[in-house]
């Protein structure tokens, strides 16, 4: 979710800038709406579809500014939840409820995720209700390189070993800062690479793969291919047509 | 009172072997260090060290782990006082004033006054274990489904109406964590819930991704946005360890109220110590006889929330160690770490297991004890280690969290899922959630399902018997009396910013 808002934190507010509401509506609006597609897979539509067709429509009162928010902040932050809820609600669908006194698996997941709903509307509605902070400003770069980093890591450490997938993990995170210089990252990546070595490895006798395995590089993509797989498989559910 | 004796004795017996002594030193040695790096808390720090104690006998483990936690807490504080960041939730509140007082060459006298005030907290809060550990195993008998399941509710209430924010959006938190601990396997029918078919969430997410990920992870992403001069390291030298005659009289008073304090919040499941150090704190400022010298270096602004943090993470093993409830994130992980070593928390330890109990309630006096002899004369070391710029630091504690999180399971998906809630609690910043009473719905989900589901059952589908029996209405009458005091304020508040507008 990346509702970019312009800090102006100072300057008082009356109604939220045109282009706030435009980007807060239109994420409320798609998510919403994927929603409402998504209870056509399901057994026992009618309740999430409702929660979500009523969301939609918030997000297109929002989009059309019918929706005086007043509190950005919380009225977004409760949309999400009910959504969130909605969701839930939609992924327990077909764990068998209630028989005679037992609960059943998904009696638990479905009332715990109703109350979330309503406790996220009731958040929203106070958002548009009263007055509240603005939504700071989503940064993209900074986060972005640390989870590539992350991602990397996990990708990496598996066929390539230890030294290369935390070696490569802190350079690209450490791109992340500002003030990042050049030899000294890479020193520092080398130091730390040997600390965790020592640590990991050596002191802690952890069982990690070091170096690169002989077939490295088939193994990355095997990696790939199952994680495509995984995807294609998950679509072809949706999609009868796909297989 | 002999038995009390007996038993600890018998516990002093079993923590001072030399092995023993030595697990416990070099828990608190280790968990001090990781607990110093700033962004792992002390939830993250114990699931890191935890393979490390896999290979010990299960009485060592759990001694070393204990020490790993009171680290890790200390730890904290050091950064806090230090650097301004809280290496752990709870001593967020340490900063405040430990923070203005490093500024002022005072880093010397705040460490040691959070020594100091740990150490008092401690020995208090681990003859309160010991005391209180028979009579509420007694207790535990006479709870039932119901019962435990209204104690968890009273719990998650505690959270909500301590959380800084709104209650609502608490409530909100607290449901998301209780939902997200619903994927997996259902423990009754073996179902697989909202796991979409996807091998890995088979067996649930796991509870330290979440952790790395929220507290971790977007902590990070967060101070990457910050500016500079927020996160400066006290350049001037940490001169004069010792604090005043003065700074100790100043302070006594605040140690020992925060230490009651804390010793009570900890109990509570749902309290727990980061509760307990704000809750400390407020406490503190609110009889002081002068309030605006809090949050400039006011020396009861640093004791009483580092006693009452202390406290608190002691007398949450009661819960723990009673009643089988992890009272929060940690106890949840120490859960975790007995269950491997095929300990089942609960009332049976005591009786069955009695050398593991009291060697665990006494190596809390011993660990308390190490934190003193390690961190007075080693806060040099740790200055030395904070001194290394917050731009190499935060990419040194993401790849140690990366491994941390991979060696639990050697499981590369487990660090994918922690990145995924690394972005979801950058998220919850901006919308201002707070992460805690998520995590805590996320730990008791499990029990309290599976409670609520129990009493249901032997109710015959009844749900007034949540009310009807009178241990557990007594405990949900509380917990409704307390939501409705911590609401009344509010809408009184906003009915006066109706009426001004």
């Amino acid at each position: 979710m990346a509702e970019d808002v312009q800090p102006s934190r100072n300057t008082p507010h009356v109604d939220e800038p045109l282009t706030d509401r435009l980007k807060g509506g239109v994420i409320i609006t798609v998510i919403a709406l994927l929603l409402v597609l998504a209870t056509f897979y399901i057994s026992n539509p009618t309740v999430p579809r409702v929660m979500a067709i009523l969301t939609g429509v918030v997000g297109v009162a929002v989009i059309a500014g019918l929706v005086p928010v007043r509190g950005p902040q919380d009225f977004y932050g409760g949309l999400a939840l009910v959504l969130f809820g909605t969701f839930a609600l939609i992924a327990s669908a077909e764990l068998p409820g209630q028989r005679g006194f037992a609960f059943g698996p998904g009696t638990a997941p479905r009332l715990f995720a109703m109350i979330l709903a309503l406790v996220g509307a009731a958040v929203a509605v106070i958002g548009a209700l009263s007055d509240g902070p603005r939504i700071e400003k989503y940064k993209i770069y900074g986060p972005a390189l640390v989870i590539i980093g992350i991602s990397l890591f996990a990708t990496l450490i598996r066929p390539f070993g230890l030294v290369f997938a935390t070696y490569l993990a802190f350079l690209v995170s450490i791109m992340g800062s500002k003030e990042m210089k050049w030899v000294e990252s890479l020193i520092a990546a080398a130091a730390m690479t040997l600390g965790c070595v020592l640590l990991f490895v050596y002191l802690l006798n952890l069982p990690f793969q070091l170096w690169p395995q002989a077939n490295a590089p088939q193994l990355l993509l095997n990696q790939f291919a199952d994680l495509f797989k995984s995807i294609f498989a998950m679509l072809a559910k949706l999609i009868p047509g796909l297989n | 009172m002999s038995e009390l004796l007996s038993n600890l004795a018998l516990g002093f017996g079993v923590a001072f072997s030399p092995m023993n002594i030595l697990f416990c030193l070099l828990g608190a040695l280790v968990g001090t260090l990781v607990g110093v790096l700033p962004g792992i808390g002390t939830v993250a720090t114990i699931a890191m060290l935890l393979p490390i104690t896999f290979g010990l006998p299960p009485v060592g483990a759990l001694i070393m782990l204990a020490g790993i936690y009171y680290g890790a807490q200390y730890g904290g504080s050091t950064t806090s006082v230090l650097v301004n960041i809280p290496g752990e939730a709870t001593s967020v509140i340490t900063c405040l004033d430990g923070h203005q007082m490093a500024r002022q060459g005072r880093a010397g006298a705040a460490l040691a006054i959070a020594a100091i005030g740990s150490f008092f907290a401690g020995c208090v809060a681990t003859v309160l274990v010991a005391a209180l550990g028979a009579p509420l195993t007694s207790l535990a008998l006479l709870f039932g489904p119901a019962e435990y399941f209204s104690l968890m509710v009273l719990g998650l209430i505690f959270a909500v109406v301590l959380a800084k924010g709104s209650v609502l959006k608490a409530i909100a938190m607290v449901m998301t964590g209780l939902l997200m601990s619903m994927v997996g396997s259902d423990l009754e029918t073996g179902a697989g819930r909202m796991t979409f078919d996807i091998a890995e969430l088979a067996d649930g997410i796991g509870f330290t991704n979440i952790a790395m990920g929220v507290f971790g992870f977007a902590e990070i992403i967060r101070n990457l946005e910050l500016p500079e001069e927020s996160r400066d390291i006290v350049s001037a030298k940490v001169t004069g360890l010792m604090p005043t005659r003065k700074d100790l009289i100043d302070s006594s008073g605040a140690i020992a109220r925060g230490t009651l304090l804390g010793s009570l919040l900890g109990i509570l499941p749902g309290g727990g110590a980061v509760i307990a150090s704000f809750a400390a704190y407020t406490f503190e400022k609110r009889i002081a006889k002068d309030p605006s010298r809090f949050g400039k270096g006011a020396i009861q602004g640093v004791a009483a929330p580092e006693s009452a943090n202390n406290a608190a993470a002691q007398t949450a093993f009661i819960p723990l160690l009673t009643l089988g409830i992890p009272p929060n994130a940690v106890m949840a992980l120490m859960v975790g770490a007995m269950t491997i070593h095929g300990i089942v928390p609960g009332p049976q330890v005591m009786t069955k297991q009695p050398e593991l109990f009291w060697g665990m309630i006494a190596s809390m006096w011993i660990g308390n004890l190490m934190l003193i002899i390690i961190n007075l004369p080693l806060v040099g070391v740790w200055v030395t280690l904070l001194r290394v710029p917050y731009r190499l630091l935060f990419p040194s504690i993401i790849v140690f969290c990366c491994i941390g999180i991979y060696s639990i399971n050697n499981s590369p998906t487990d660090v994918m899922i922690s990145a995924m809630y690394g972005v979801f609690g950058y998220w919850l910043i901006k919308h201002d959630f707070e992460a805690a009473p998520m995590l805590l719905g996320f730990v008791l989900g499990p029990l309290m399902e599976e409670n609520l589901r129990r009493a249901m059952l032997i109710a015959r589908g009844d749900a007034t018997v949540f009310f009807t029996r009178p241990i557990s209405g007594g405990l949900l009458a509380v917990a409704i009396l307390l939501l409705v005091l911590a609401v009344l304020p509010m809408i009184r508040k906003r009915r006066e910013e109706v009426f001004v507008e």
